[in-house]
């Protein structure tokens, strides 16, 4: 299947970009419409430990106590709308018929009862497991060992058949030499694995579930580079982390972002995964819906941009949580309260004609906290997704572009003594500006020189991406 | 859109990172621990100043006149002992000692090579990330530190059979295990494994660590040793050379993290 590159962008300007409208809207489930004029919250979560003891306690976790407990929650606070994510645990993908079918066709059960019951819109996002080791093979009929290849493509097939409204993963091409880059601090490196290798994974990879999904009739949503961006994202973490310098960590979710728009390339139509921070840059490209998540996704981690991150979401997120009670209820009542209040605020914000208003507010309150939220609020991820398009039909280029600009803005407003940059933060920056400078114009010669430069990283072998 | 120029960020949020800033600079910190030989000082700079390139060339120098035993001690560990000093002071970020780490290898590796038998580690340390976990920079990086504090490690790698590891450790009898987990689905194998050793007879501090796990599950088996961070290993291991068992480092687990112990 051929892909379509964006060399334009679908919003005439940054300031269309908002929360609850896409250019692409999408709907799917039992009546779940994206995009088409409200947030809706988007539910995740994980197992207790031991759940996955077998297929029997571990459907009994997902469908008798979680999913239940959720509609029952969404339907008590009055919330309109509510889509669940079921993050597949790694029981799941290396035994799907076992472990997946049955948690995939009773969590669709549950949300039909309460869909015919209350008339409430409902959907169930399936994202399934990228075990792929690199070192074993990214392909097919490479990984000798597990077959996690096949598995993983199996993992859809299981998901698409039992019942799963929406498809999504967490692919994890690249991440070997991202990995080997993130921690020594090399751009260069970290652009070769995501913004390139991650490219061409993501391209044999979308292809297929896009395939997959128009064949079984389910949505194709999105991608997330979690494996690398959310990697130095968490790592940079907040102002008493000392692993990775924070304008580090904002450049690759730049590069990221040239990388996971490829799985809209491939046909994918959104809503991308919540935990895809890169997603304003994608929406501002591609038009497609987004998932996001920030200050509702505490359970799951902190980051520096809780309120800034939902000016253009289309799903809220709460990211994950594992399931326990707590005085409000369980994990999963209790946080699904504070995306589908927030959710609620965003809708009301509408039909008052102050989405924009909000958004700004949004925005105003994390735009200085670090670079990574800086780069991401709306207008500097629209100036983003242009670099992109501008060479829209070359991964290298425009990956290369999109980390460029992003420090270029980071430096422009830190020169201007707005946003403020550590002595780490501005001597990382100057190097990256250096660096990505010094790369050729030319796809071949970048190539050559990094084969030579990475070929002795743990893992890397450049037949998984047919080089 | 608003003039977002305009808005005073100082009024919503407070950098505490450039508060606390440190004035510091690396050359005066590092001058209280460098070797007074000019030849291991030249290449303990060339590990703190991640001068990879040249310091295979400086180690052969020193060949000339010490023990590679002395070179490694007295160069390149102390180097790594200088890095690790200014990235917990804050000064270094965990990318300086991943890069001096590198250099420290290559002049280690020339200095190896000149040994007459192979080179004894104060300890071993085999490494692993849990079964149907394909997460690993953390134990990666911890390698790296505990390597940079002259232990041998023995990395099994990620997604490791719970088999795999019993096997190994009842064979190769390391010092420490370690263990990774990034999902609270895959960190059940731990006490799989502690339970295995058990029933082989074999007792060995197992430091288990990663996004999924904490301290409470950790200390829920035998054996179990938590970290928080990667930076904690070369601590909590160095007690299993004064001949403290899983036990002792257990109770002793916050003096320990907090450099009383």
């Amino acid at each position: 299947m051929a892909t379509t590159k964006f060399t334009k962008m679908a919003y005439d300007s940054a300031d269309d970009l908002i929360f609850g409208e896409a250019k692409k809207p999408i709907s799917y489930g039992l009546g779940l419409k994206v995009g088409q004029g409200s947030v809706i919250p988007e539910i995740n979560f994980a197992p207790r430990p031991g759940s996955e003891k077998s297929p029997e306690s571990l459907t009994k976790e997902y469908v008798d106590y979680i999913a239940t407990d959720i509609m029952n929650r969404a339907v008590t606070l009055g919330f309109p709308a509510v889509q669940l994510e079921n993050e597949w645990i790694f029981q799941m993908g290396n035994e799907p018929e076992k472990f997946a079918k049955p948690v995939v066709a009773g969590q669709k059960a549950v949300i039909q009862k309460f869909h015919d019951q209350y008339g409430i819109a409902c959907a169930v996002r399936h994202t399934c497991a990228d075990p792929r080791l690199h070192e074993q093979g990214m392909r097919f009929g490479q990984d000798k060992t597990h077959n996690y290849p096949e598995k993983m493509l199996e993992s859809f097939e299981v998901a698409a058949d039992a019942g799963a409204d929406i498809v999504s993963i967490e692919s994890v091409g690249g991440k070997e030499i991202s990995d080997y880059a993130v921690v020594r601090q090399d751009i260069r490196g970290w652009l070769f694995g995501i913004g390139y290798l991650g490219s061409i994974d993501m391209e044999w990879l979308w292809t297929q579930i896009v395939d997959l999904a128009k064949r079984k009739k389910v949505v194709a949503g999105g991608d997330t580079n979690c494996a690398g961006a959310n990697t130095s994202m968490f790592m940079a973490g907040g102002y008493l982390d000392k692993d990775v310098p924070r304008t580090f960590s904002a450049v690759t979710r730049a590069i990221a972002s040239a990388r996971t728009l490829v799985a809209l390339e491939c046909g994918a139509t959104g809503p991308d995964k919540d935990c895809g921070y890169e997603g304003p840059i994608l929406k501002a490209v591609s038009g497609c819906p987004s998932a996001q998540e920030g200050k509702g996704a505490q359970d799951a981690h902190a980051d520096l941009m809780g309120n800034l991150i939902a000016q253009t979401c289309d799903l809220w997120s709460n990211e994950s949580v594992e399931y326990h009670p707590e005085f409000g209820g369980s994990s999963v009542q209790c946080w699904l309260g504070v995306i589908g209040y927030e959710a609620a605020l965003m809708n009301a914000s509408k039909q008052m004609k102050q989405d924009k208003v909000l958004r700004d507010i949004y925005v105003a309150s994390d735009r200085f906290r670090s670079p990574e939220g800086f780069i991401l609020a709306y207008d500097n991820a629209y100036k983003i997704g242009q670099a992109i398009v501008e060479v829209g039909d070359n991964y290298y280029l425009r990956a290369k572009a999109a980390g460029l600009k992003a420090a270029e803005l980071i430096k422009e407003s830190n020169d201007k003594g707005k946003l403020k940059l550590n002595k780490q933060e501005k001597d990382t920056l100057n190097k990256i500006i250096t660096d990505l400078n010094s790369l050729p114009d030319e796809e071949g010669k970048f190539v050559d020189w990094a084969l030579k430069e990475y070929k002795d990283v743990p893992a890397f072998d450049p037949k998984n991406y047919e080089l | 859109m608003a003039d977002f120029d305009s808005i005073s960020a100082d009024k919503i949020l407070t950098r505490y990172d450039i508060v606390v800033e440190s004035s510091e600079k690396p050359e005066d910190i590092a001058e209280q621990f460098m070797p007074e030989n000019p030849l291991l000082r030249q290449i303990a700079e060339d590990v703190m100043n991640l001068k990879f390139k040249v310091i295979e060339e400086h180690v052969q120098e020193a060949l000339k006149t010490l023990t590679p035993e002395e070179i490694i001690e007295n160069g390149l560990l102390a180097g790594m002992d200088i890095v690790a000093e200014l990235y917990g002071r804050g000064i270094y970020y965990l990318p300086h000692v991943m890069v001096a780490s590198d250099a420290m290898t290559r002049g280690t590796k020339v200095a190896e090579a000149a040994l007459g038998g192979e080179r004894k580690y104060k300890g071993v340390v085999m490494m692993h990330a849990a079964e149907g976990d394909p997460h690993d920079i953390g134990k990666n990086i911890a390698a790296v530190l505990l390597k940079s504090n002259g232990f041998g490690i023995v990395d099994l790698g990620k997604d490791v059979l719970v088999d795999t590891v019993v096997d190994e450790v009842v064979k190769q009898k390391p010092n420490v295990l370690t263990g990774t987990a990034l999902m609270t689905t895959t960190m059940s194998a731990f006490p799989r494994i502690a339970n295995r050793l058990k029933e082989h007879g074999v007792e060995v501090p197992f430091i288990c660590a990663g996004g999924a796990v904490n301290r409470e599950y950790v200390e829920s088996y035998d054996m179990g040793i938590y970290s928080a961070k990667a930076a904690e290993g070369p601590s909590l291991a160095n007690k299993t050379l004064d001949g403290w068992d899983w036990k002792k480092i257990r109770s002793n687990w916050d003096d320990i993290i907090n450099g009383k112990a």
